[in-house]
């Protein structure tokens, strides 16, 4: 048998023919955000948040299901209150050492972390942002039609989207700081309970927390104070543990 | 001068990790010797943009990597692999690579390529489409060299990069390393003497936070004459300094 031509470099064929093979095909998705985010890398690292994958999104979507069933069930707005507490476990669970294995190589590279952060933080935020509006609209459209709509409908359907800012905020700071992604997601859950139980007693509402009006600003200025520490918490590489 | 630190310290609250290290390296294979704790990793972590310096000067490929903008022109230039890699277990070997090559911002049109040449200088070409969960340790290790080397990196920063790789691999590692050392600076940490011996022309003995010993093996083999104890003699040269170092 002959061998190859000796001006063929097969070592050279072979690598091009792997390159070829191996190569993973981006998805439309994935070449939709590098052209929206200009970085192939961002865009990668943004389709490998854990709470972007499916089974992550469909766990939400069942909830939010749930809690739009017992919204028109039982009258009292559940998916607002629902909401939040989702979209706070999904921000901690999108970003740092907590959640991903290969955070100290991500450290290391051009690409970095906090751009990541961002991306990943933004894109979360939107999608359960969405998620939960689906959620709303639904309850909403469907009460309207048993009982004539009324201007709490739109305060029920779109007023949680403050108080969700503000707690996926203190999630992702309390993340960021402790470094996991279960202490963030904790804590932003049971700030959100411990708000939502405060203004069951003072109101004598559960909806109260979600929807009054009152309370926005300190919301926008807990979301402002708590996205500042998160920054800067993931400002300092490293911190200062061994 | 690839890489110029003068005076690097790295203090973790009380506990100083890095207590004022000079070093220069320039292409070649340079060795980090030293017992646990003596403050290698955390060395080498600084020399990768992962956590600053508490104090002291640190220069990369002629860059100060304390600036946003220069930090990321090394971290494009730089190759990184730690001494606990992290790795997805959904994802294939390929994959792998091609994530951090795109975390590189390495051209998109080149990755490809250069992700299969970086598999196959490991030699994991027959793994590259399987998936990480199921490769054993010393594969894994593989593909942290791949993904370090993937962009041709000018520096190299390896931490125990022959732990559980078994002789025949050690053997074509080190083949790799002068390799790649015809081009670029690669600092490897270890505490395998005989890697050292076998790849490196320089090697700096850190303990306690600080370079003891800095020169060629042979120096430090000449170093082992006298009460150094060990089979070997590199090994008796390491630790004949440790003892002069701690007395």
């Amino acid at each position: 048998m002959n061998g190859p031509p000796p001006d063929v470099d097969l070592g050279r064929v072979w690598i091009s023919v792997a390159a070829q093979v191996w190569h993973r095909r981006p998805s439309r998705l994935e070449r939709v955000a590098t052209r929206l985010l200009r970085s192939p890398g961002l865009a990668r690292a943004l389709l490998t948040t854990p709470s972007l994958l499916l089974p992550w999104l469909i766990a939400s979507v069942v909830v939010l299901a749930a809690g739009a069933a017992a919204t028109l069930s039982s009258g009292q707005p559940v998916t607002a209150l629902l909401a939040p507490a989702v979209a706070a476990a999904a921000i901690a669970y999108s970003y740092g050492p907590g959640i991903d294995p290969a955070w100290e190589l991500s450290c290391s590279m051009a690409v970095s972390d906090r751009m990541v952060l961002l991306a990943r933080a933004l894109a979360v935020f939107a999608v359960n942002a969405v998620l939960g509006l689906a959620a709303s609209a639904v309850s909403a459209v469907s009460a309207a039609a048993a009982v004539p709509a009324s201007g709490a409908a739109a305060a029920v359907t779109f007023g949680w989207l403050i108080p969700m800012t503000a707690v996926c905020a203190f999630a992702l700071a309390v993340a960021t700081v402790t470094r996991s992604a279960s202490a963030g997601a904790a804590a932003g859950v049971a700030a959100w309970l411990i708000t939502v139980l405060s203004g069951r007693v003072a109101s004598g509402r559960f909806g109260t927390a979600a929807t009054d009006p009152v309370l926005f600003l300190p919301y926008l200025a807990v979301g402002a104070g708590c996205a500042a520490i998160a920054l800067y918490a993931s400002r300092i590489p490293g911190g200062t543990r061994p | 001068m690839n890489v110029d630190i003068t005076g690097l310290t790295r203090r973790f609250g009380r506990h100083q990790a890095v207590a004022g290290v000079d070093l220069q390296a320039g292409p070649g294979v340079f060795g980090l010797l030293g017992p646990n704790g003596a403050g290698k990793t955390t060395l080498l972590r600084m020399m990768a943009t992962v956590i600053p310096p508490s104090a002291g000067r640190l220069r990369l490929l002629d860059r100060d990597p304390g600036a946003y903008g220069p930090r990321r022109e090394v971290r494009r230039r730089l190759g990184y692999l730690p001494q606990n890699l992290g790795y997805y277990p959904g994802f294939t070997v390929a994959e792998f690579v091609e994530y951090f090559a795109l975390l590189k911002e390495m051209p998109a049109a080149r990755v490809p390529a250069a992700v299969a040449t970086a598999i196959e200088r490991v030699d994991l070409g027959d793994r590259a489409r399987a998936k990480l969960r199921t490769l054993s340790g010393g594969m894994l290790r593989r593909v942290g060299v791949a993904q370090a080397i993937v962009n041709e990196p000018e520096l190299l920063l390896l931490d125990e990069p022959t732990a559980g790789l078994d002789p025949e691999q050690r053997v074509r590692f080190r083949a790799l390393l002068r390799e790649l050392a015809q081009q670029a600076t690669v600092v490897v940490s270890t505490h395998l003497v005989e890697d050292v011996g076998a790849a490196c022309s320089q090697v700096a003995l850190m303990d306690q936070g600080r370079i003891v010993f800095q020169g060629t093996p042979a120096e430090l083999m000449a170093r082992g004459t006298e009460q150094g104890t060990g089979d070997a003699p590199l090994e008796r040269g390491y630790t004949a300094v440790l003892a002069a170092a701690r007395s």
